[in-house]
């Protein structure tokens, strides 16, 4: 038989998937926030895969990719040896957490950098003294023009829509993690190496 | 003049008929949607739990009442954005694979749209998005993906018949811009914002794995619901009569065990832009025009039942007027449209109405309208139920007066991702 789209069954398989997703945001969004119950386990399905075992995890964690075919039509293709990490960084464990650096079988070099403006106004990036600290239970922000990861000495851009291997260094053991490539324009700062506000690193940008 | 306060003075009025409804669900779904979300990619917990808390006061009352900040399940055995009934804003557009494509690449795509489109219905941003803001508000968005020939060429999969152009009909003028595709995605949400902001990330996030080929942009009735039906331009209660899909009518909709098996659980999708000529419509009396679609313009009922009668009376196709013509005319569009009533498609159609076209010689825009419809078919089989239908209207349809077809595409549309999954997940072997 025939019947209007506007007809009751449509309506209510609408309704039940909103109650689905009420319960299933509930717990994804809680998982990332500070007060996170105990045994909360990781992300939910609706957070990003970028999550594994270990004291510390990256809720919503992505690698930035320079797409060199974009990036070349615009003449920026930019410094392809290194990219930054963005994401939540959460502590799973009640003791706070030193992320202090790491490696990935995709970088020679991992490095955890903050950005500041120097003293000619420019924002620029460096490591960041003393690591992250993340507070028990609590979490750290990556973001672009932000704290981050730093992957560096990079033989190439990873491809978006795969994953980068990270095993994070920090103070309550090795931590590994699985994170998503993606696509971004944005986050190209200049890089002052360790202590060297006046080193010139021209030409060399960050990601 | 007075219609125009008449008409603002009753939309308080209307909107608050449709409050009723889904407000129970709306509250709770939005509630979860900002409060909880917007603090996992704000700066921190305790700020960005109050931010939400702020934006869940006065704003929330309108939309939440009316369903408009639900958000949706991703995950299941089919994609949203088919049965559900259509949310007023949409946005459907197809992708072109570059030349060096290949499954890899495509799987590529695939496991970065998924992701966004888990996301963006339950009211999150993607990610590497800096403003999960316009996210927020999930408006009901649905996210529904679909895929060309090209598609399962490249993997390897099985290449269904039917997918593939529809044949060509006389009364076509399809061009180029607005036709074919090797991937499909169409956006639907209550809020234009939401829309805007999805289509937006999932097109950045998109790099150089793909290349859009057409976009369409088209809306419904902001008002829709009981008693404010639907109209297309023409003024036309538009998709009344449809297949029961959640009953005894789904195997019409959804692909089963017979076809391939990625897609099973999938079904098909057809997308014709139909230029509406209004400047031709409007030398037509009020009559003429509900003769050629064999309906009532006011209340959409068939012209066997009163004027006033619902849009769902059933038709009279024998009906005769005393000079023995059939009442509903031999070239109406309800006739030919419903031939034997055998075959059947879910319609899910938007109007657009585009500014008018630039002519290239003068500059200036030509004529006074760029509008029509964005048809939009879903079917388990485009060859067996959407073709002899069309075929059917290009050979005889009084609407065929005013009516273009500018744009064609047939997409194969994936199943549901299950947990773990990626759409097309089966698509890779
Ligand atoms: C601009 C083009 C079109 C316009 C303005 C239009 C408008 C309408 C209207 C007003 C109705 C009656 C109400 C309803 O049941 O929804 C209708 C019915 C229908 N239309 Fe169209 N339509 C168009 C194109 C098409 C095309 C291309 C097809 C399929 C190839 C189609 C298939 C149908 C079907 C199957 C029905 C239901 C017929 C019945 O059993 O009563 N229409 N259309
Ligand atoms: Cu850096």
């Amino acid at each position: 038989m025939s019947r209007s789209t506007r007809a009751l069954g449509a309506r209510s398989v609408a309704a039940s998937a909103a109650l689905l997703v009420l319960a299933a945001g509930l717990a994804g969004c809680g998982s990332s926030s500070t007060s996170a119950p105990a045994g909360t386990t990781g992300a939910t399905a609706a957070k990003s895969p970028a999550v594994a075992t270990g004291p510390v995890t990256l809720v919503n964690g992505w690698v930035r990719s320079k797409d060199a075919m974009a990036t070349t039509a615009t003449g920026m293709a930019g410094d392809m040896s290194m990219t930054g990490v963005f994401g939540m960084l959460t502590n799973t464990t009640d003791k706070e957490i030193t992320v202090t650096g790491g490696s990935s079988p995709v970088a020679g070099m991992v490095e955890v950098h903050e950005t500041v403006k120097n003293a000619a106004g420019v924002m620029v990036m460096q490591p960041k003294a003393g690591g992250f600290v993340i507070p028990a239970k609590g979490t750290f922000e990556l973001k672009p023009g932000g704290n981050h990861i730093m992957l560096m000495k990079m033989s190439g851009m990873p491809k978006i829509g795969t994953s980068v291997q990270l095993t994070l260094t920090t103070s309550a053991g090795p931590a590994t993690l699985t994170i998503p490539v993606r696509n971004f324009a944005g986050g190209d700062e200049n890089y002052v190496p360790a202590g060297g506000a006046t080193t010139s690193m021209s030409g060399m940008t960050h990601s | 003049m007075s219609t125009g306060s008449d008409r603002a003075a009753a939309g308080p009025g209307r909107r608050t008929v449709l409050l009723s409804g889904l407000g129970g669900i709306g509250v709770l779904a939005g509630a979860a949607g900002l409060g909880g979300c917007t603090s996992s990619s704000g700066t921190a917990g305790a700020s960005g739990a109050s931010a939400g808390a702020g934006a869940g006061s006065a704003a929330d009352t309108l939309r939440d009442a009316s369903g408009h900040a639900t958000a949706r399940a991703f995950r299941g055995e089919r994609q949203a954005g088919i049965i559900e009934p259509p949310q007023t804003y949409a946005v459907f557009l197809a992708v072109d694979l570059p030349t060096g494509a290949d499954a890899d690449s495509v799987r590529r795509l695939l496991t970065i749209w998924t992701d966004d489109a888990e996301k963006l219905m339950s009211g999150q941003g993607t990610l590497a998005d800096l403003e999960p803001e316009l996210a927020a508000v999930p408006a009901g968005i649905t996210v529904t993906i679909g895929v060309g020939r090209r598609v399962p060429e490249l993997t390897g999969a099985a290449v269904p018949s039917w997918l593939a152009p529809l044949p060509a009909y006389k009364i076509d003028k399809l061009q180029e811009r607005w036709s074919g595709g090797d991937l499909f995605v169409q956006v639907c949400a209550n809020s234009p914002t939401t829309v805007a902001h999805a289509v937006r990330r999932m097109l950045t996030n998109m790099g150089s794995l793909g290349r859009v080929r057409w976009q369409q942009r088209g809306f419904r009735e902001p008002f829709e619901g009981p008693g404010i039906p639907m109209r297309n331009l023409f003024g036309q209660v538009d998709g009344t009569v449809q297949p029961d899909v959640t009953g005894s009518e789904s195997a019409m909709l959804w692909i089963g065990s017979a076809g391939p098996a990625w897609l099973h659980g999938g079904s098909t999708v057809v997308v014709r832009r139909i230029a509406m000529d209004m400047e031709v419509w409007d030398r037509v009396d009020r009559e003429a025009r509900e003769n050629a679609i064999g309906r009532h313009l006011g209340s959409g009922a068939p012209l066997t039942s009163p004027a006033d009668a619902p849009p769902t009376a059933a038709a009279d196709l024998d009906a005769k007027t005393p000079l023995g013509f059939h009442v509903i005319d031999d070239g109406s569009h309800l006739r030919r449209a419903r031939g034997d009533n055998k075959e059947k498609i879910l319609r899910r159609p938007y109007s657009y109405d585009d500014a008018p076209e630039v002519d290239p010689t003068t500059g200036r825009m030509s004529g006074l309208s760029n509008t029509g419809l964005i048809f939009v078919a879903y079917q388990a089989d485009p060859m067996t139920q959407f073709a002899p239908m069309q075929a059917r209207l290009a050979e005889k349809d009084l609407l065929n007066l005013w009516t273009t077809p500018i744009g064609s595409a047939v997409f194969a549309i994936l199943p549901g991702a299950k947990d773990g999954e990626i759409l097309g997940q089966a698509l890779f072997g």
